[in-house]
Parts: C-alpha cells; structure tokens; sequence
C-alpha cells in the first residue's frame, strides 16, 4: 500500500482508546447464537474524529455499547479489549462503568428523546451530570448550565433550563443532549447517528457545532452513522463495516478517492449525488444482506459482490493493514480508480 | 422486463397523451383543527398543513416534491389522491375535478391513481399473503374476472417489480424491507394507474437497497409510461429521480423548477440553504463549500409567520415586505433561469445578482406541540405514559 496514504499526524499520539478483536455475540432462545460484532479493532486518539460507517444491522451501534458498557448481559458475550488510558473497559464492574461514563466518556444518541428524562427540567438534567462527577452544588452548576446551553446554540438559555425535553424542538433537545455530554469535558465523545432523526437544516447546525466543539476542546469522536455524506465531511478516519467486521479503513480523502473494497465502492455508486450529472443511473449492489456468508469459512459479502473469486466463498479474507489504513478482500479494486 | 406489455394493457383507456397535463391543483388548502378540552371538543386553531397550492403535474414526468418534515408533503400527495379533504381549492385529474365525483364513478376514477408509502410494513396488511394482498386492489375493481388471465397478471407484476412468483404464497413478514417496498409497488401498480403518488418511498431502506428501489420505480416509467408524484425529504435523491421539482416551506411552494436547473440556478433562499445543508459524499466538496446554515426551527404551521413565511429565518430578509406581504409564485428574470422556473421571493432578481448582502439571523424558538417553551411546564400525560 503506497505510504501517502498514511496521515503522519495520525501516526502519533498514543491511543486514547484502542479496541482490539471485539465480539458480541447475542444468544437467542431456540436459536443459533448470533454474532453481531466478529473482531473489530480500531484507535481513536486525542482530537480525532473516527468514523464507523455500514448500513443498518452491521454493528455500528452494538460496537459502541459494547464499549461504553452498555448492552444487556444476560445470555450476551462481549469478548476483546477496549483499553481506555490504560485500562480495560470490558474488564470494569457496573459501578466503575457508571463512573467513566459520562465523566471521561460520554454518549449522544439518535433519539435525544430516549436520553431525557421527560418528568425533569433540562437545567437539573444537566446540573445534575457535573454534580455527580464534579462534585459541584445545584447553585454552582446552574450558571454553567446556562453557559454549556450558550455554548451550543440553544437561544435565551437561562429561561430554558426551566424547560422540560417535550417543549423543545427536536434539533434543540439533541443540542440539550450535546450540552450535557460536554458537561463533564469528556475526553471522548462516542456520537450514534446523532443527526438521523432531524432534517437535513438542522442536521447541517448540529454537525457545524460538533466539528466546532472538537476543534475547541480537543474531545476524540467516534461518529457513528449510515451516511457517507455526514463521515466525508466530519471524520479524519473512516472505517466500512459489513456484517460485523471491518472491510476498510482509510483517512478520508484516500477513502472517498480511491476506495478499494468492492462494498465500499458499491455504496458510493448506490447514492445519488446532489452535484453529480443528472440522467446517470444508479448502480445498486444486488441482493441484500439475507444473502451473507459466514464470516467463518467465506467473505459475508461474496454473494452480492461483482469482484468475488472462488477463494471468497471458502476462506475468510483476512485484514491487511494497520490501525491507520487496511483492507479485508481477496481481489480489491484497482488502485487507480 | 417482459411484464410490460400485459401490465399496459390492463390499463383502461385514457385521454391525455404524453406531456399533456394530467394533475392539476389549484389553490388546494387543507387545514386540520385542533381541539381542546376534555368535555368539550373545543377548535382551538388550526394546523395549515397545505396552504394555498398551485401545481401542475404533465403526463409521463415525475414530480418531486421537497422540503423539511411537516411542511406538508404527505398532506398535499394525499389530498391529490383524494385521501384528505380538501379545505379549499379544487384537484383536476385528467380534466376531471376529483371532488365532483361520487359513486361508481369515484371508483373507477380511483383505480387510475395510487399511493406507495414510506413504511411498506405497516402499510401491508400481516395477515395476507402476497398474492392475496394483490388480489384485494383488482377485485375490489372488478380485474379478477378471468381466473387464468388473473394468475398470469400475478406473475407479471412479481416479475415486473423483480420478484419471484414463489414470493405469491409469502406473507410480508419473509421479505425483507427492500423486497417490501417492491410488493407496495407491485399492489400500486397492479390495477393499473396512470398516477402513482410515492411518499417516501425509499427513506426507510438501507442506501445500496434504495438504489434498487429508485431503479425500479425509473424502469417501471419508462415501460409504462407512468406519472409520479415523489414525496421526499432527500434532495439528492429527489433530484435524481424528478424532471421537476417543487420546493415547500410551510404548507407553500417556495420553488418550482426543471430538477437540474433547480440546482444549477436556486433562486429561493430556502432551496439555496437546503441545499447547501446536503453532505456530499465527497471530502473535497465538503471542505470547500459554502454552507448558508438557517438558524432555529422551522415555525409551527399552526400559527405560520406573515409575509413571507420564511422570514422568521431568511438570511436575506429585508426590511420592507417580507413580513408583511406572501409573495407569490412568479416567473423571473434572471440568467439561466427557464420559463418554467418560478419562485416565491419578493427579492428573487436582487439575491441572483448578489445586491443584497447575505446576514446572520437570531434564532427563535420553537416548539414541538404542547404549548412550546412558553406554554405550559407540566408535560401532558399522554406524553409521560410510554
Ligand atoms: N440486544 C440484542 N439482542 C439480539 N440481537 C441484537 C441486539 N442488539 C442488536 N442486535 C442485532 O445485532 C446486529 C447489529 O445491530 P446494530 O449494532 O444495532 O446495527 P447498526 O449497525 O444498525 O447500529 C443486528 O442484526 C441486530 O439485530
Ligand atoms: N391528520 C392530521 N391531523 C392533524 N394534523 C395533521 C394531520 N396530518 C398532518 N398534520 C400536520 O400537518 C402538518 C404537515 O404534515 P405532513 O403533510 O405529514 O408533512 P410532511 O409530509 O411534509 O412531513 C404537520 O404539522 C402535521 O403535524
Ligand atoms: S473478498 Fe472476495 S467476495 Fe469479499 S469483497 Fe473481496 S472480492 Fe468480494
Ligand atoms: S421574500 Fe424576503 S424573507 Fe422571503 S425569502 Fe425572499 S428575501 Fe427572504
Ligand atoms: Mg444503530
Ligand atoms: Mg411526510
């Protein structure tokens, strides 16, 4: 793989979170167990904004959970490492979990809603976060509260502490939800298709504010989303999942110029572009994901993919590549593309 | 595709030829109440779902229709397909006004317009299969008679929407969610319309799933010389899939244009601030471009502003007019923009020519229901219940 490819300033830094060969695998009554996530590695270092790319159902959120210590237990196995500042966050307790989050790590979802709680005014919600890790009173978090409200956008912030989540718009409730992750200073924020939910106007707000607030407080992000427009504009690096696994990784530009991986490639061709010529047809990638192989003993995505070998329907490819740059395939595409 | 022929011709007769109008709506208005009280079911106000439409949709085109959540969309596709009264303003389809009809003649008027929804899931019935979910929309207008000729037109629309006819004995719940957007498709078209009226047809698919889906709907045209109606909130795909485009902002056109031009020469602030809003799948495009980011919400359609209803956050308002006077639709001079292309803005010419300079809007607030920010604190039960 040629070395442009490789952002020096990606290169340094040691990892602030480093997750290594994680898998999920959901036990379901009657049936198979069903994995979820099959070996996902990946680093986020401070300040930068990491991308986990797919369509629905290949893990994006599962990853994240499993990370942040949030997924169901019983019947689930989440085996791996998440090592955060030197310590691993799977081998935590409930307890420990509860105090990382939120303090060190913080979370926004797709749907603020789910995330407030609907009966208590937005300015206790958010007090409440740096109280319990900042050890500060009601009367000094209010203030802050107000500020944080400021900082992200939220119009007369002082009047809408008093607010309950339900009176807010959509696009407000997630700025609301933004304001109490920065709560703490959280030094990664891990995002969920923050914007999914709200349209595109208010989407384009909350991503402006998000890229802002990296750039000021030098909080790590994972982005999490389905959307290749939202990644190509937000992350430094990118990382395709399907079915579970890891098919590339590049910085953006390389991703999105040179895509080497004939799903990520599929996807890209599957999208109408706003400022392509009009009148070209699209050319979807056949078939669906009930078509996947098993990772174990094929490439999941051979049956739908136009490059596949004989080789894909026997053999797991295997990840060629490093933390920064990598690709899982048997006959990529071109360089030159 | 082999169907084309079979599905053609089950199709009855009809009057307007290739590029001739088909749809036309004027002056459409539909307004829901809302009520208060417990006791008594007071009307309190009014939602202005759709306020005040004109449009005219040409045999054999697709017509986009854009704009945010809730600017009324979905409430202008149905009062088009006769599904919600209108409050106002009439819907001319074929020549024929719509409201005018009752009886056998509604229904076969009906057969010749159908809708494909967002959420094929919900709108297929779980129970049926298939093959019985197609059957309903032909026997309901008398196109079952023949039983050979029945179960031939069965496979032919399987077919025609690239399934197989196994799929017949199936319930929903075995396809997938692209596959079930292709049975919607497959029951629309089986009593053989002239009209489909797509509400996001392809928003909940994955996007290597949409692209199939949009191909279809393009396939299907072109063989049968169908009309859309394309309801969506993704420009991009809009764009795609329409030869004309009609931008709405609160239950209004702000814009109509041929689609390549509406993005070579936006002429609303509104189109121009949507469509910069659109992430591109392209770093370089993302670094380089000019954003126009609205700030606040989009007001409520209960109590719309005056004027022009996007002043509340236009960043080229002006003093005079725009709160006061609703401009209206209108043709403009301005390089590169066609005869077609119409738009809502009292200062349409000084924007394109760039004399009025572009500047920063407060936000305000706005609410989603229950009262808003200023209304009431205690959230209502219904709310708190779930
Ligand atoms: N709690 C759970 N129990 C069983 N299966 C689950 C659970 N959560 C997620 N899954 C399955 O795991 C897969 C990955 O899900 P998810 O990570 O949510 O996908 P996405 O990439 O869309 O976020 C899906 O097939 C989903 O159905
Ligand atoms: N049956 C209804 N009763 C009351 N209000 C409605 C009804 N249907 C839609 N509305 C309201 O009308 C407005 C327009 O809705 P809709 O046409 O669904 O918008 P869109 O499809 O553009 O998202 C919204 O404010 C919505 O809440
Ligand atoms: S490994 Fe084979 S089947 Fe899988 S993506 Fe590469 S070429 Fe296609
Ligand atoms: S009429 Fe005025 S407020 Fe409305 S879009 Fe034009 S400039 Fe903006
Ligand atoms: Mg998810
Ligand atoms: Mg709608």
């Amino acid at each position: 793989m040629s070395t442009q490819r490789i952002q020096p300033a990606a290169r340094h830094g040691e990892p602030l979170l480093a997750v290594r060969d994680l898998r999920v695998t959901f036990g379901r009554r009657g049936e198979e167990p069903f994995r979820a996530v099959d070996g996902v590695s990946f680093d986020v270092r401070p300040g930068q904004t990491v991308g986990l790319v797919g369509e629905s159902g290949c893990g994006k959120s599962v990853t994240s959970l499993a990370i942040m210590g949030l997924l169901p237990t019983r019947g689930n196995t989440v085996e791996g490492s998440a090592v955060f500042d030197g310590e691993d966050l799977l081998s935590l307790s409930a307890p420990q979990m509860r105090d990382r989050r939120g303090a060190d790590i913080a979370m926004i979802f797709q749907d603020p809603l789910s995330s407030l709680n609907p009966v208590i005014q937005i300015g206790r919600q958010v007090t409440e976060v740096m109280e319990r890790h900042q050890g500060l009173s009601r009367k000094e978090a209010m203030p802050k509260a107000a500020d944080l409200l400021e900082r992200v956008g939220i119009p007369d912030p002082t009047a809408r502490l008093a607010n309950y989540p339900h009176q807010l718009s959509g696009g407000m409730r997630q700025r609301a939800l933004i304001a109490m992750a920065l709560a703490c200073q959280p030094r990664l924020l891990i995002a969920d298709e923050p914007t999914t939910a709200l349209d595109v106007t208010i989407q384009a707000q909350i991503l402006a504010l998000l890229k802002e607030l990296v750039v000021e407080t030098g909080t790590a992000m994972v982005m999490i989303t389905h959307d290749l427009g939202v990644v190509a504009g937000l992350c430094d690096e990118v990382n395709v999942l399907y079915g579970g696994k890891i098919v590339e990784r590049g910085d953006r530009h390389t991703l999105f110029a040179r895509p080497r991986h004939p799903y990520t490639v599929g996807l890209l061709n599957s999208i109408p572009r706003l400022d392509a010529p009009r009148g070209e047809a699209l050319s979807p990638i056949p078939g669906s994901v009930a078509d996947n192989l098993p990772w174990d003993s094929a490439c999941a995505f051979a049956p739908r993919c136009p490059n596949a070998l004989d080789v894909c329907v026997r053999q797991t490819p295997q990840w060629d590549g490093d933390d920064v740059v990598g690709l899982r395939c048997f006959n990529p595409m071109a360089v030159s593309r | 595709m082999s169907a084309s022929a079979g599905l053609d011709a089950a199709r009855g007769a009809r009057t307007a030829a290739p590029g001739e109008v088909l749809v036309e709506v004027r002056g459409l208005e539909v307004h829901f109440p809302i009520k208060s009280g417990i006791i008594f079911d007071r009307t309190v106000g009014h939602v202005r779902a759709v306020d005040g439409v004109d449009l005219t949709i040409h045999r054999g085109e697709t017509y986009g229709l854009v704009g945010e959540s809730g600017c009324g969309k979905s409430t202008l596709g149905k009062a088009i397909l006769n599904l919600e009264p209108p409050t106002a303003g009439s819907v001319i389809f074929d020549g024929v006004d719509i409201a005018s009809l009752k009886g056998e003649d509604l229904r076969k008027e009906r057969k010749r317009f159908q809708m494909v929804f967002q959420d094929p899931m919900s709108s297929l019935d779980p129970r049926q299969t298939v093959e019985a979910l197609l059957l309903e929309g032909m026997r309901a207008h008398g196109l079952d008679t023949d039983k050979a000729a029945t179960h031939a037109r069965l496979r032919e629309l399987m077919s025609a929407v690239g399934l197989p006819p196994a799929g017949l004995k199936k319930y929903p719940h075995e396809f997938s969610g692209g596959q079930r957007q292709r049975i919607g498709i497959a029951r629309a078209l089986s009593v053989g319309p002239d009209l489909i009226v797509a509400d996001e047809p392809v928003s909940a698919l994955d996007v290597s799933i949409q692209a199939q889906v949009i191909n279809l709907l393009q396939d299907l045209q072109d063989e049968l010389g169908l009309t859309y109606l394309v309801v969506a909130h993704d420009l991009a795909v809009v764009r795609h899939i329409s030869d004309r485009i009609g931008v709405m902002y609160l239950g209004g056109l702000v814009e109509e244009s041929e689609a390549g031009e509406l993005y070579d020469v936006p002429l609303h602030p509104y189109t121009r601030a949507l469509m910069s809003a659109v992430p591109v799948p392209d770093p370089t495009v993302e670094d380089s471009r000019e954003q126009i980011l609205l700030t606040g919400d989009l007001p409520s359609p209960a109590n719309p502003p005056t004027g022009c209803r996007f002043h509340t956050r236009c960043p080229w308002r002006q003093e005079t007019r725009c709160d006061t006077e609703r401009p209206e639709l209108r043709v403009v001079e301005v390089a590169g923009a066609s005869s077609g292309h119409r738009v809502a803005c009292h200062f349409a010419e000084q924007i394109a020519a760039g004399e009025i300079e572009r500047h920063e809007v407060e936000a305000e607030l706005v609410s989603e229901g229950f009262g808003g920010p200023d209304g009431p604190p205690t959230p209502p039960e219904a709310y708190i219940a779930p």
